[in-house]
């Protein structure tokens, strides 16, 4: 991995702006219509390199790994093409037809969020400066 | 004009499919074509107005000449790809043991066909559950023969990787891509004479809206500027000419060729506000979507004209307006009025009334909501919230 030192990394930066950008109104509603249970799977990177989301029936739960159930849509991709994602510097259709991205179930909720990115990565920025991983920003 | 000097991101491709063959009568060469990709039984896709105006025939008689077997005729295609169309589609080619195609039509058509030919490729019978991955890029294969011949001068979808589908429960539009697409673009302007000048006007809106946005998406890069930019220099010299006399082949073919020029474009650098605006209309209001792209273009440009100056100077250059020493701001203004006199000049003078719109804020906010979660809408120049999205809605009726 190029910015991670070790699997648990990412997943700690991931899981942290994920609850940061909860608190905001415009994601936390944008995030509960996806209404999806959703695995961000960075496997490849490790056996515990993953988290989930279950953004269904108006819950918004975040944890570490893989959901205990079936995923309604796993987004599989290595965890420093999710750094780059998160600070907004992966073009997303390059990701997919270079196959960096694999979708497994219905992206089109999520899909519809991919705008707000730009909003998403400067609250990514803030949460790798509060973790003191400054030197992991994206410029 | 002196070049500006452009910025771009220092990464790109460049999707270049599928072959394209060019003549007035150019359909003669359907038979020899379809036999070297090793077709032989062919479906052909298109729409009743189509056959009903023996524009289709034009192509299927074409067939019947040549060594081909007509499998058959699949005529139901609606406005907007559409699952159920897509699938029945998908059924048609089975039941007549097809082992090729041949779309004849509008931007419609083309993405059905589009979407028929990855069921068949895919070896699947419904196209819900691809429509909802958005990219259909792992493990894709290598699709049945295709031709495409395009009847507007609009949509570019006969270059295009995409597909875009109407979502009728969501009353959205889904756009899925794909790496293979038709084989063969066949631009055949003659197909094109039988327009009428109403549907030749926005259509070939669409063609300069996929150009201009094209070449300021902030996935612009060179290539897509120099395609988009000639696109641009051909609409605004042959749009007018085609719609006031329908046949003329010189316009009608200049014109097809800016539509695949623009689409070749776009692409690649994806659109921007306009079409994100434009597919909330289409999805919401049923308004035809080059009409939708005209109604929007110059509202949208005017929130752009700041944020990408530069690239709207090369635009009022590519669209012949004497800039003399105009800086980048009033050349944007310029090419705002520009789009604004063309579509007068051509006939597009419709206005809210004619498509039931609302103009209370609460009743467009779904509308805006939809926009503001286009795939398109990430691309455009200026970042867009829903609130900026509702505004140009209110600005446009």
């Amino acid at each position: 991995m190029e910015y991670w030192n070790d699997e648990s990394e990412p997943i700690r930066a991931f899981v942290s702006l994920f609850e940061t950008a909860k608190t905001d109104e415009d994601l936390r509603n944008g995030l509960r219509k996806v209404n999806q249970l959703i695995w961000f799977d960075y496997t490849q990177d490790g056996p515990n390199c993953s988290f989930h989301v279950d953004c269904r029936g108006g819950n918004l739960l975040i944890s570490a790994g893989k959901p205990g159930e079936d995923p309604d849509l796993t987004m599989s991709l290595s965890a420093d093409d999710a750094h780059r994602s998160w600070s907004n510097k992966l073009n997303p259709v390059m990701a997919i037809t270079r196959k960096k991205i694999r979708v497994k179930g219905s992206a089109t909720g999520l899909l519809r969020l991919a705008p707000k990115l730009k909003k998403v990565a400067k609250i990514y920025e803030t949460v790798l400066r509060d973790l003191g991983w400054e030197e992991k920003i994206l410029k | 004009m002196q070049y500006p000097p452009i910025e771009f991101e220092p990464f790109f491709t460049w999707l270049n499919r599928p072959r394209i063959m060019y003549s007035p009568g150019v359909r003669s060469e359907v038979g020899f074509e379809m036999g070297e990709l090793g077709g032989s039984k062919v479906a052909v896709y298109t729409d009743r107005g189509l056959v009903d105006a023996g524009v289709a025939e034009m192509v299927i008689e074409e067939v019947r000449k040549s060594d081909l077997e007509l499998a058959g005729v699949f005529d139901n295609i609606v406005q907007d790809a559409r699952i159920e169309n897509i699938n029945e589609g998908a059924a048609f080619y089975r039941s007549c043991s097809a082992d090729c195609m041949i779309a004849v039509g509008g931007g419609s058509v083309m993405d059905t066909a589009k979407a028929v030919n990855i069921l068949i490729g895919e070896g699947s019978d419904d196209f819900q559950p691809l429509a909802e991955q958005a990219g259909l890029w792992e493990g894709a294969r290598p699709l049945p023969p295709h031709l495409a011949f395009p009847t507007t001068a609009g949509t570019g979808s006969e270059v295009t990787n995409a597909v875009v589908v109407l979502d009728e429960k969501a009353q959205a539009k889904l756009s899925i891509t794909h790496p293979y697409n038709a084989d063969i673009a066949m631009l055949d302007p003659e197909l094109t004479v039988r327009l009428p000048p109403k549907i030749t006007a926005f259509t070939g809106m669409d063609a300069l809206t996929h150009a201009i946005e094209g070449v300021t998406s902030t996935a612009a890069e060179p290539i897509g500027d120099a395609l988009g930019l000639h696109a641009i220099r051909l609409i605004f010299t042959y749009l007018p000419l085609a719609v006031e006399e329908p046949e003329n082949i010189t316009a009608r073919g200049n014109m097809l060729i800016a539509s695949t020029l623009a689409g070749l474009c776009f692409g690649n650098t994806m659109t921007g506000g306009v079409h994100a605006t434009a597919h909330g209309l289409g999805a919401q209001y049923h308004i035809p979507h080059g009409l939708a792209n005209a109604i929007m273009l110059p509202i949208v440009m005017d929130f752009n004209a700041e944020e990408a100056a530069e690239r709207y100077l090369m635009i009022a250059d590519a669209m012949g307006l004497p800039l003399d020493a105009m800086d980048a701001s009033d050349a944007a203004g310029a090419a705002v009025q520009a789009v604004i006199d063309l579509k007068a000049k051509i006939g597009l003078t419709e206005s809210r009334k004619d498509f039931n719109v609302p103009m209370e804020k609460e009743k467009l906010m779904p509308m805006a909501e939809l926009a503001a979660g286009d795939s398109q809408v990430s691309y455009n120049p200026r970042y867009l919230e829903e609130e900026d999205i509702l505004k140009l809605y209110l600005k446009a009726f």
